[in-house]
């Protein structure tokens, strides 16, 4: 079994089969010790147990509240933000290969993020009193 | 191309132009000279001596070719009519005037990257550049719980289809290893690529979905419904019919060769679009749904195009294009006034407004293709180009009859204008330039149905 693997070449089926038993390992594991706690350990329900741990202190009230939409609009940013962001890594890969073409579109792309940025200030989004 | 260049600028435009115009007027003054601004770069860009010719931008990313140009032209004409007759009523939807507009703009940069995609990257781009300010704008009454059920549907079922166009162009990519719609090699080829096919497959579900062809139509009437109406007018036909060229174009340009094992099942939809369109708007009391079913209906007549494969069929597109699009726009227009979308809110309109009603009259002949309007041209130029192909002579057939259940419930708003006793309540009467445009969209009506030929050209 172990000569064939080292011997077959790179990239065929084969050479996948150590993950397929890795895998095959992994999910046989999980699946044995859940299954051996909830057969063999006891089992005692009481309310304290059954609650929400929250640190120790007693759980109050409903935590379905509507939030503020505030925290909605900060975290949306915070989205287009992270992706403008994720885009420059490729571009900072390929920086010297796109030469100016590139970087005018870079340019462009970002002027584009101001733009957007600047309108949604002038519309008070950013404005926490209110 | 560089009327995706005028569009976005537009749109930026028009985004800021809420915090510089303070008076409404002032806006949609702003508003019709940008508009027309567009409709001449259009009609510039197609005058060009170059415009005849296939150029390509972007590392070919996108092709410009003449039919591009003709669709762009069409389209940006329709464009301008629903501004200049709409302009007011969605200024009045909600509290962001100029952003309606810009989103409307926006959505044009999409549609003008789906004429003329060569990439299926592109593609993708215009089509989700079109549908995400449609979300927006179909929710844009936010006091209005229909209109946010409207919006929240709406993107949920777009979210999904796009998950199945992602997916068609993943297998395709899987497949051929290029994302140019021109160079996929083996769709020439005689052995056929399952992988390909699955891909095929599910970019027939997924563009069946943005142009509400069954049974992928289930949203349609509820967001047409919901939306309000100065968006659904816009939602219904200028955006559908891009949607419809950019169908059109992806299957023309690459799945010409393979095409016998696809064809059947868009056969398939064709008559399921066919019937339950037709048939379903038969039961509506409210003219506004009747409309949206009618679209569908509409959509089943324009998949035509898709499934014939010939020049006849993209002249069939350009035609339809206009002919349903103005006869849509112009009726939503008098819809949007009335007070009642049902169908007794219309009667006894022949007394009061006896001008509009015969207007009203032409839009609903047209739509319901009957001789000498540009519903009639667009539906003979599709069936011509289905018999012309050949192999579907059952589904011409199936068309025809359906086209004839058709003209009942068109005729049903005729018949409550001109012969029921009613008060047709309005909530605003009509201007005078309102009527001119209005009348411009009938002449231009009647015009494309009796001379067809001036839309097609050389295509």
């Amino acid at each position: 079994m172990l000569s064939v693997l080292l011997n077959s070449p790179a990239n065929t089926t084969i050479n996948y089969l150590p993950i397929v038993i890795q895998l095959v390992v992994a999910i046989g594991f999980v699946a044995f010790m859940m299954s051996v706690t909830h057969l063999l350990g006891p089992k005692r329900r009481t309310s304290d147990k059954l609650a929400n741990f929250e640190s120790g202190i007693e759980s109050v009230g409903n935590a379905r509240q509507p939030m503020a939409i505030k925290y909605f609009l900060v975290a949306i940013l915070f989205v287009l933000f992270d992706v403008e962001v994720i885009f420059f890594y490729p571009y900072a890969v390929n920086f010297k290969a796109l030469g100016k073409e590139g970087f005018l579109a870079v340019l462009m792309f970002v002027a584009f993020f101001l733009v957007g940025f600047i309108y949604i200030r002038k519309r008070g989004a950013l404005d926490w009193e209110e | 191309m560089i009327l995706i260049i005028t569009a976005s600028i537009i749109g930026v435009v028009l985004l800021f132009a809420s915090f510089l115009l303070k008076h409404t007027s002032s806006l949609l003054h702003l508003v019709t000279v940008l508009f027309a601004a567009l409709f001449g770069v259009a009609i510039w860009e197609a005058l060009q001596p170059t415009a005849i010719l296939t150029q390509s931008f972007y590392l070919d990313a996108i092709r410009v070719d003449r039919f591009t140009n003709q669709f762009n032209v069409l389209i940006t004409g329709c464009l301008f009519l629903y501004i200049l007759l709409m302009k007011k009523h969605i200024a009045a939807v909600g509290k962001y005037k100029a952003e309606y507009f810009a989103l409307i703009a926006f959505i044009m940069v999409g549609i003008f990257m789906l004429s003329s995609f060569n990439s299926l990257l592109v593609m993708f781009l215009g089509i989700e550049i079109v549908s995400i300010p449609q979300y927006i704008l179909a929710g844009s009454d936010k006091e209005n719980l229909k209109s946010t059920e409207a919006s929240l549907k709406y993107f949920l079922m777009g979210a999904f289809s796009t998950g199945f166009l992602l997916m068609g162009i993943t297998l395709l990519y899987g497949a051929t290893g290029n994302f140019m719609v021109s160079e996929f090699n083996f769709l020439q080829a005689t052995s056929i690529n399952p992988i390909a096919l699955g891909g095929v497959l599910l970019l027939i579900v997924a563009f069946g979905f943005k142009v509400s062809a069954a049974p992928m139509h289930l949203w349609t009437p509820d967001v047409y419904d919901g939306t309000p109406t100065p968006f659904t007018a816009f939602m219904a036909t200028i955006v559908k019919v891009a949607a419809f060229v950019g169908f059109m174009r992806l299957f023309q340009t690459s799945f010409t060769a393979i095409s016998s094992s696809w064809s059947l099942v868009l056969a398939v939809v064709i008559a399921l679009t066919l019937f339950v369109g037709n048939i379903t708007a038969v039961f509506q009391q409210s003219v506004k749904r009747m409309l949206a079913y009618s679209s569908i209906a509409q959509a089943g007549f324009m998949l035509f195009a898709i499934i014939s494969l010939n020049a006849i069929g993209r002249q069939g597109m350009l035609v339809y294009t206009v002919a349903y699009s103005v006869a849509s726009i112009c009726f939503f227009a008098i819809l949007i006034k009335m007070k009642d979308y049902t169908y007794d809110g219309f009667n006894g309109l022949a007394k009061k407004q006896p001008f509009i009603a015969a207007l009203a009259t032409i839009y609903m002949l047209s739509l319901a293709g009957i001789p000498l309007t540009g519903g009639f041209m667009a539906k003979y130029y599709m069936l011509k180009a289905v018999l012309f192909e050949g192999s579907y002579m059952w589904l011409a057939i199936f068309a025809l009859l359906m086209a004839a259940v058709s003209v009942y419930y068109y005729f049903k708003v005729i018949i409550a204008m001109y012969f029921k006793e009613g008060e047709a309540a309005m909530i605003d009467s009509f201007t005078k330039e309102e009527k001119l445009y209005l009348t411009i969209g009938a002449l231009a009506l009647l015009v494309v149905g009796i001379f067809p030929s001036l839309l097609t050209g050389t295509i």
